[in-house]
């Protein structure tokens, strides 16, 4: 059959690059691979948990970016307004940038959102039993996750250097500093000396925008490419479950359905 | 003969897998489609925090959702209220159970590690096979225990008032009294910021205080040692082997000095 001239110019332009990417590195196959699955016909709404946080921690990063472009992490005085640097870029950040408020109201809140969904996608992976074999890495990294989101939130919080961001920390590192044999040395390191000194604010900077985000995205990647390897579960008192146990004369997988026709006995 | 767990579980997952593809619907768009409207919710409700918090809050003037920031970071304050967010209510007011030096250690590191440890291993002692939650009795209510524990060491972390600074300051008029140190300003000043750091939730001082924990009744430790030595030993109790007590150096050379005046004139109750 001879292809139309609109077809083949359709194939130069865009499947021909596509397909030159994909020989080098697998991209639209894998694309394919995530996007073209099947998954247990019985899921719904409890299952976009995880997706939700994902969604939330996307939040972050975007405007954490743009939070990043106005933001001094330094506690010299600045001479424009008698006020640390720090502190002022976030009065800048949320009075003076277009939007910079509504910026930082969405990280700052986003953050809360965040912690609040990964406890829920973990509450739901815990209904549902779902963390059993062979999905006990994904749990393991999702609570490696939740330990990191959470870390996010305790570094974050300093930054504004404002009065109850100063003193929540110090709270928090004296925590640090009753552990045994690293506690000591960890406050120390993070206060910048025996008390919070001024070259602790950069610390925690690069600390939350750089060093836990690089973790908490790997731990991400290898998290989503569990649940699309492994699958994820149907609800446990679904009678159309997903593996569920058959009397014996009940053909497997016999049902037709209306999203796509089955074989089996049909 | 049963047939070993392992065995069970693969041709289970087996089950599993060839169920999704036969009876299965493709992620895209059916599942796509449910997490792309959860997704818009997500941002729908971040965005909706970040307008309440900006349109009702002013500056420092807190509104329903708190200030846009509190005043700058000022080492030197006492009177500030430390406090994390609110997601780590918990630990702080865990902290405040296992307040007495010998055991914060529990509570900071000893239960959240405890906890971690078993919500890793959860697979791993957890092997039954069945998911349904009614025929999982025990997990349900290991759950629930910790769903409300949780949710009390929140709240009452949220609502705890921190240490009785603001009532312990009123009897500074009588220490000074007693220990006749009265007409020493600086005294007085050091005795008030005793009050209000929190000393005393480990310390006894003329009968006020926390005498359960082991710490020193500091009424008398003025006999002990002079000004300069006791705003060292604030600045680092650890260089002077106490590892139980924090750091004092966050309240400034100006608080730690008068602090140090005050314990010098601590003597002991004049007549005693």
């Amino acid at each position: 059959m001879a292809t139309s001239k609109r077809a083949s110019v359709v194939e130069t332009a865009v499947l021909a690059p596509l397909d030159w990417i994909d020989e080098r590195t697998g991209a639209v196959r894998g694309t394919k691979w995530f996007l073209f699955r099947n998954v247990p016909r019985d899921i719904s709404w409890a299952q976009t948990l995880g997706s939700a946080t994902l969604t939330a921690f996307i939040v972050q990063a975007v405007t954490g970016v743009i939070l990043a472009m106005y933001y001094q992490p330094s506690t010299a005085i600045d001479p424009n307004t008698g006020k640390p640097v720090a502190y002022s870029s976030i009065e800048f950040i949320t009075n003076d940038v277009t939007l910079g408020w509504l910026v930082r109201g969405m990280h700052r809140w986003g953050a809360s959102v965040f912690v609040i969904l990964l406890f829920l996608h973990m509450g739901r992976v815990f209904l549902f039993g779902s963390y059993r074999y062979p999905r006990e890495l994904t749990w393991i990294t999702g609570v490696l996750l939740l330990v990191t989101g959470m870390l996010m939130g305790f570094t974050g919080y300093l930054l504004p250097w404002d009065q109850t961001a100063y003193w929540a920390t110090v709270v928090g590192i004296n925590l640090n500093g009753t552990a045994p044999f690293l506690g000591p040395w960890l406050a120390e390191f993070l206060a910048g000396g025996p008390e919070i000194v001024s070259e602790a604010l950069p610390k925690w900077y690069a600390l939350h925008m750089l060093l836990i985000p690089g973790a908490l995205i790997g731990l991400i990647v290898v998290h989503i490419y569990l649940v699309t390897r492994l699958g994820v579960t149907s609800p446990p008192w679904s009678s159309e479950m997903a593996g569920r146990e058959r009397a014996a004369s009940e053909p497997a997988a016999a049902r037709t359905g209306l999203v796509r026709k089955s074989g089996g006995a049909s | 003969m049963a047939r070993d767990r392992g065995e069970l579980n693969r041709e289970g997952f087996a089950r599993y897998k060839d169920d999704v593809r036969k009876e299965g619907k493709p992620f895209f768009p059916y599942g796509l489609f449910h997490d792309t409207v959860m997704s818009l919710v997500v941002v729908g409700v971040i965005v909706a925090l970040a307008i309440i918090w900006y349109v009702d809050a002013d500056g420092t003037e807190a509104g329903i959702l708190g200030p846009w920031y509190a005043p700058p970071a000022e080492p030197g304050t006492t009177e500030f209220i430390p406090r994390p967010d609110w997601y780590f209510y918990f630990l702080f007011y865990l902290l405040r159970i296992f307040k007495w030096p010998e055991s914060v250690f529990i509570a900071t590191v000893g239960i959240p590690t405890i906890c971690l440890i078993l919500l890793i291993g959860l697979p791993f002692y957890d092997r039954r096979r069945e998911r349904h939650p009614l025929r999982r009795p025990v997990a349900m209510t290991a759950a629930l225990l910790t769903v409300v524990a949780m949710g009390v060491l929140t709240w009452k972390g949220a609502t705890a008032r921190e240490a009785l600074g603001s009532e312990l300051v009123l009897a500074v008029p009588e220490w000074a009294e007693r220990q006749g140190f009265a007409d020493n300003a600086e005294a007085v000043r050091g005795a008030e910021l005793f009050a209000q750091s929190g000393c005393m939730n480990c310390h006894v001082y003329l009968g006020e205080g926390n005498a359960n924990l082991g710490a020193p009744d500091l009424s008398a430790i003025g006999e002990t040692n002079d000004a300069t030595y006791f705003v060292q030993y604030l600045t680092n109790p650890a260089a002077f082997g106490n590892n139980v007590m924090g750091s004092y150096a966050y309240l400034g050379e100006e608080n730690l000095a008068a602090l140090g005046e005050f314990l010098a004139s601590s003597k002991g109750p004049a007549g005693d």
